[in-house]
């Protein structure tokens, strides 16, 4: 019961944050519609109604391109085993699924840093690095006929090479002469872009042939990520239980082992960690290492068994949502998952959304911006909805 | 010996490692040019000016490439030694300042190899994308200064882009667009007080909340209304202007004096504000503000006030830069047009040392990459444009990371203000 | 002016602070406002330069009633402050600095009139001879210097009224006696000035009255000319104060703790310790004292690992240590019981049991590869948090909510629960009440009799004299002396720490 309850209080800030957040969307969907402004001022509360209108269009699409048609569902329900039917019910919730594993890695990357007291806003960059790093060594291992298993791993490690290699940087320079690690990882996002675009137009290796745009080759012809629902229409693939299970072990290193022990200290208090004997310099660069690692593995994972071929463009901002996503979910793997769930379903959903009411899928990332805003101005909920709320500890924000 | 010059030991002998890497790092760039020299070989680099107006009659000279890099590598090597007998004392920024054109000139020649390349444009690159840079670094620096972290110009250009476009599109005034790109800099800079002052909201937090809900909600509106409704992304645009008198100087008068007006504006705010910060009693408070509120506070200076003005003042300028990016003459807003450059004044900040002046030289620095960046596509040349794009992002590692010299950035910048 | 504050009262979550507090200083007199830490001294101070507002309670000026809604308000009706933190920003010169909230200025834009502010400057610091250079910039300035600065800053806004918030707690003893004189000389000049310490000596040496808080209340008002420091300090802490601690006589065994010849350098760069020799042996307690900044924080730094020592040689029984870890240090049995509590001792937002574990969680048994044991970890807080009476919820509870007392008594847990050949304990009571202070006073004693070696730092005069049996005093990173505990006079002592030769 006292479970429950601890449950509850932890879920209720961020539930209300999303809440909240999707209701000022709703306004500023209804205030941009022009026949609704045009309306407003002869017939208001026929403007204001219409706009509630679009507004529950738009979500209501939002939500069956996330989650699923019920009709749909039902149908399949009924039919029994037709395949066909279970795919076309099912794509909208599995999608989503697949939609957040990115979410997932690159969230749990930046809590881990946060954890140490290392603001990582190189999610994007460690991503992307990642990405190319997985991309080459899916074309060289794939390309050598090696067999699928093997290149699969060597794909998820060269996507936590690279990506690592990439947050070792901001690590290291954080350590060595106190570089802010905040502007150095924005610099180094914007210097992986350029490099990604750099290696994909000038790198015959990895460079799609007969093509001038920075894309690479397609990937599906080296290696493919096995699915895992039996149902082959449908893409979900080993990916979302290899993030599972980094959420899983990332939370055992947190708080079960003495290293993970060492990088909390140091990232709540790094004089008193230094005091304690722990190598507050290592703990810094190990928390990068593995943070790099992680975001790299979702790169990886992106680029060559989602999307099936890199581009510049492959990270779609998750570095930035990542840290809402950190933020929301208290920077513990389990708030986490359940966070980059709920936000992959949303960017999946916002998708049908788009199709059917035309409502750009860039509302999605106003949303996130202002659940960024409430989970760090817990007060400003509070206000909002006239319930209180206090800080959270342990949690940069 | 002055109090100024008073430096403790461990500071000192960090200078001199400062100073003697320089010095190598010197040295190895003048025998990186003078090894140049014969490779070079009698190549002969042709550049060409706009005498009068742009696209009229052009005048052109020619130099040899070895001799540049000659002349170069030498400069180079009396700066590495002034620097190796100096230490820690020599001014090797100044330095740098002389030889960086003449290292330009000779990697510019030796890459045209033969083609003939137009500065007149190159110039005026460079001198109209410093603009916005400068304004929104000098923004930057005001806010940073006041104590209040900023790394969200990218969201107020982008936000002040939209303001300017729509309401530039709605008024039909050109004077409209930069008026409205600053109020909504502005309300961004008073949201981001409330949200730092108020709410002590993580700077660094509140600042992505900005830029992530500045990227997301104008490109919403971009596609939801501009999109369908041309008619509202159809602003008067601000192009360049030739001053009377001044502009009619050849050559120099197509470069200096026939730019957009916001670089007009640029330098003026520049000097005004470098005047204030430095000189006056505002700049006085404000720079106790960003090292150390307290000590102001305590003496009645009224922080959160101070801070709160601080904010929207550089909500409005960097707001006001913004615009420039759909009234420059681009034509209207368009999504993402800012496209890092919010960043790349973040960067001129650091780079000029949290100083108006040095970060509008930065500015000119980044901006003659991009200004080359360009040329050289155009003419074909095999360098990859991505290599000079990354120099702003690079200089700011180098800078931060303290390889070349150690800059120091107002102390308390980040901390949130709490009275008693 | 006349000063008056009648029944101030300002309430904290959780505290009292103020309580019915009534105070008063006559044009030209000095009162001396005694306190331990805690009392309820600085709070007043601050509602009296307008940081706070009180609750209830009344301001009067010559007699007539004032209210401070901020700092302004109160510098306007003329009270300076000089904090005990000095408010100077680092990076500005002493113009500046004396200059910020009070700037003369010409000109349309507000153009700062730097020449007129430094002409002020140059006069002030002549006339009340404070030997201030104008020009300097702060942050090369040594203390005692940037305190005048202070002082200046309230004298250029011509303050009536000055308030003097522990001045002496980082100045030498002479000068602290050269602020004495600047104080007298402002006080026959007509300033009213208030004196706010916790040392007996100096209000009975400086004030014309004296007020005593404790506990946020008037414990009652004396005259320095008819007061015994007996009966004062009865007066601040309560009851009879216990000056001595109950301790046998020590036997002091095999050498545990050598220091040779060693020299540190401090954050900036500067030899902060210098040639220091001392040796600590089993079963004795050496108490090295000495006026904050003289090297002691970095001669612990040396010993404990945390600061390396550019040379010299320091050995714990017998094998060399220079430039050992922190932690090869610790698991060589060297407790320490860190200056800087909040900073250094514990980690803010980690449980009780987590930080009883600090620095052993990487040993058997809490800890078996790189995976914790949660229940050794757990067993070993609930016996720690009962051996020494932490008061707390629970062993996972968030040591932030844990009064100071307490979370020093999980520090003093921590480094007492490991078996322990040396102690290095540095300020191990600042900042506590008298309970808590005893109590740690008994442990280290008990460490002692338990065969411990054990060297103390502390800046308290009181406690280095209660506790050790021998005392090192440092001036200038130096050790000047090291004297038995018989001959350890609160005036030699003193003497030495201001740097007169025993």
């Amino acid at each position: 019961m006292t479970r429950l309850r601890a449950l509850l209080s932890t879920v209720r800030l961020p539930a209300l944050s999303i809440l909240v957040a999707l209701l000022v969307g709703a306004l500023v969907i209804m205030f941009t519609d022009l026949e609704v402004l045009a309306a407003l001022p002869h017939d208001p509360i026929g403007a204001i109604g219409m706009g509630i209108g679009r507004a529950v269009a738009a979500y209501s699409a939002l939500l069956r391109g996330a989650f699923g048609n019920p009709e749909r569902i039902s149908e399949a329900l009924n039919s029994g085993g037709d395949p066909a039917l279970w795919a076309r019910a099912l794509r909208p919730i599995t999608e989503s699924l697949l939609r957040s594993v990115p979410l997932i890695f690159v969230g749990l990357a930046v809590s881990v840093a946060f954890r140490t007291g290392i603001f990582n806003i190189g999610g994007e960059g460690q991503f992307l690095m990642g990405a190319v790093g997985g991309t080459t060594t899916a074309i060289a291992f794939g390309g050598a006929g090696l067999p699928a298993p093997i290149t699969i791993l060597a794909v998820v490690a060269g996507g936590a090479l690279f990506g690592a290699a990439w947050a070792f940087i901001p690590g290291f320079l954080k350590v060595r002469a106190g570089a802010s690690e905040v502007i150095t990882t924005i610099m180094l996002n914007y210097i992986a872009s350029l490099l990604a675009f750099f290696l994909l137009s000038n790198w015959d290796f990895i460079q799609r042939e007969d093509h001038t745009q920075p894309i690479s080759k397609a990937l599906e012809t080296y290696v493919t990520m096995p699915g895992i629902l039996p149902i082959p229409e449908l893409r979900l693939n080993i990916s979302f239980i290899v993030a599972l299970a980094f959420a899983a072990l990332v939370s055992w290193f947190l708080f079960r082992t003495t290293k993970g022990f060492e990088l909390r200290a140091a990232g709540l208090n790094l004089a008193a960690a230094r005091y304690a004997g722990m190598g507050a310099g290592s703990s810094i660069i190990l928390a990068m290492l593995i943070s790099g690692g992680i975001a790299g593995i979702g790169g990886a994972f992106e680029a060559v068994g989602t999307v099936k071929q890199l581009s510049p463009s492959v990270t779609g901002g998750v570095g930035f949502t990542a840290i809402a996503i950190a933020l929301v979910g208290g920077s513990r793997p389990a708030g986490v998952v359940a966070t980059a769930l709920v936000f992959g379903a949303l960017r999946n959903g916002g998708a049908l959304m788009g199709l059917e009411t035309r409502i750009p899928i860039d509302l999605l990332f106003f949303i996130q911006a202002l659940v960024i805003m409430f989970i760090a101005a817990p007060s400003l909920v509070g206000q909002i909805l006239r319930v209180p709320f206090r800080r959270r500890k342990g949690v940069p924000a | 010996m002055s109090a100024a010059t008073l430096v403790t030991g461990a500071e000192q002998v960090a200078a001199l490692r400062g100073a003697r890497i320089r010095a190598v790092l010197f040295a190895l760039f003048a025998l990186l040019a003078l090894a140049a020299v014969p490779g070079a070989g009698s190549a002969v680099a042709t550049f060409s000016f706009w005498v009068d107006t742009v696209g009229g009659s052009d005048a052109a000279f020619s130099y040899p490439v070895a001799a540049t890099w000659f002349l170069a590598g030498g400069v180079m090597a009396a700066i590495a030694a002034l620097q190796l007998r100096r230490g820690a004392g020599f001014h090797w920024r100044r330095g740098i300042g002389i030889v960086a054109p003449l290292y330009v000139v000779a990697i510019v020649g030796a890459l045209l190899n033969g083609t003939a390349a137009n500065l007149t444009v190159l110039f005026t690159g460079t001198l109209n994308y410093a603009a916005p840079i400068a304004i929104g670094a000098l923004a930057g620096i005001i806010s940073e200064r006041a104590g209040v972290l900023n790394i969200a110009i990218e969201g107020k250009f982008l936000l002040g882009a939209l303001a300017g476009a729509v309401a530039s599109s709605l008024l039909g005034i050109a004077i409209a667009g930069p008026i409205a790109g600053a109020l909504m800099g502005a309300g961004v800079g008073l949201l981001l007080a409330v949200l730092g002052i108020r709410y002590k909201v993580d700077q660094i937090v509140a600042g992505t909340v900005i830029n992530l809900g500045a990227a997301g909600i104008t490109n919403f509106i971009y596609l939801r209304v501009l999109q369908e409704h041309s008619e509202l992304n159809a602003p008067v645009n601000i192009l360049p202007v030739k001053i009377p008198v001044l502009g009619d100087i050849p050559v120099l008068g197509s470069i200096l004096f026939t730019l957009s007006p916001y670089f007009y504006v640029a330098v003026v705010l520049v000097a005004f504000f470098t005047y204030a910060i430095f000189r006056t009693r505002w700049g006085l408070r404000l720079r106790a503000s960003g090292e150390m509120p307290s000590a102001a506070g305590t003496v009645g200076v009224n922080i959160i006030r101070l801070r709160y003005g601080a904010m929207v003042l550089s909500g409005a300028l960097a707001g006001f830069a913004g615009s420039y990016l759909a009234l420059g003459g681009t034509g209207g807003f368009g999504m993402g047009i800012s496209s890092g450059r919010g960043f790349i004044a973040l960067a001129a900040l650091i780079f000029g040392a949290w100083n108006p002046v040095y970060a509008f030289g930065a500015a000119l620095i980044f901006g003659f990459a991009q200004a080359t960046s360009t040329l050289l596509s155009i003419l074909g040349v095999g360098l990859p444009p991505q290599v000079l794009l990354a120099v702003p992002f690079v200089i700011t590692i180098v800078v931060v990371a303290g390889l070349i010299g150690r800059v120091r950035g107002p102390a308390s910048a980040g901390q949130p203000y709490e009275q008693g | 002016m006349r000063l008056e504050l009648r029944d101030i009262t300002k309430q904290f979550p959780g505290v009292l602070a103020n309580d019915r507090v009534s105070i008063g200083v006559e044009k030209g007199q000095v009162l001396g406002l005694l306190g331990e830490n805690g009392a309820g001294k600085t709070t007043l101070m601050n509602i009296l330069s307008g940081l706070y507002r009180p609750d209830s309670g009344t301001i009067l000026i010559d007699g007539k009633e004032r209210v401070f809604r901020d700092p302004a308000q109160a510098i306007a009706a003329g009270i300076g402050m000089v904090h005990q933190h000095f408010m100077l920003v680092p990076v500005f010169d002493v113009t500046e600095s004396v200059a910020l909230g009070a700037e003369p200025t010409r000109g349309l834009l507000g153009t700062f009139d730097r020449a007129a502010a430094r002409a002020k400057v140059v006069e002030l610091s002549k006339r009340y001879g404070l030997n201030v250079d104008p020009d300097a910039k702060i942050e090369t300035l040594p203390v005692g210097v940037r305190q005048r600065v202070e002082i200046l800053k309230a004298l250029y806004r011509q303050s009536d009224i000055l308030v003097l918030d522990e001045p002496s707690a980082v100045l030498t003893p002479q000068e602290t006696d050269e602020l004495f004189e600047i104080i007298r000389g402002l006080a026959e000049g007509g300033t009213s000035i208030i004196f706010i310490t916790h040392k007996l000596h100096e209000v009975l040496a400086v004030a014309d009255q004296i007020t005593v808080l404790r506990r946020g209340k008037v414990a009652g008002n004396a005259n320095p000319k008819t007061a015994n420091p007996k009966e004062l300090a009865e007066m601040m802490v309560g009851r009879e104060v216990q000056l001595t601690v109950s301790r046998g006589a020590s036997k002091p065994g095999a050498t545990v703790l050598e220091l040779k010849g060693v020299n540190v350098l401090d954050s900036t760069g500067e030899m902060a310790v210098r040639e220091a020799s001392l040796v600590v042996r089993a079963g004795e307690i050496v108490a090295v004292a000495g006026v904050q900044g003289n090297g002691q924080t970095e001669l612990v730094e040396a010993i404990t690992g945390l600061r390396p020592a550019d040379s010299g040689e320091i050995s714990l029984n017998g094998s060399n240590i220079t430039g050992a870890s922190p932690r090869q240090i610790a698991d060589a049995g060297v407790a320490h019981i860190p200056e800087d509590r909040s900073r250094d001792g514990m980690v803010k937002g980690m449980t009780v049991a987590e930080n009883l574990m600090l620095n052993s969680y990487h040993r058997p048994p809490y800890s078996k590869g790189i995976s914790l044991r949660r229940e050794e970890i757990d067993a070993a807080a609930e016996s720690a948090v009962k051996n020494f009476d932490v008061r707390t919820p629970s062993i996972h509870t968030n040591i932030a909510s844990l009064s100071g007392g307490n979370q020093q008594k999980v520090i003093v847990a921590r480094e007492f629960s490991r078996p322990v050949g040396l102690v290095v304990a540095a300020q191990p009571t600042r900042g506590l009440d008298v309970g808590s202070i005893e109590y740690i006073h008994r442990r280290i004693v008990e460490q002692r009799d338990a065969g411990a070696a054990v060297l103390i730092v502390s800046t308290e005069l009181d406690e280095v004299l209660a506790l050790g049996d021998r005392v090192a005093v440092m001036y200038e990173g130096k050790i000047v002396g090291v004297l038995d505990a018989k001959e350890a006079t609160r005036e030699r002592v003193g003497l030495l720490m201001g740097g007169a030769t025993a």
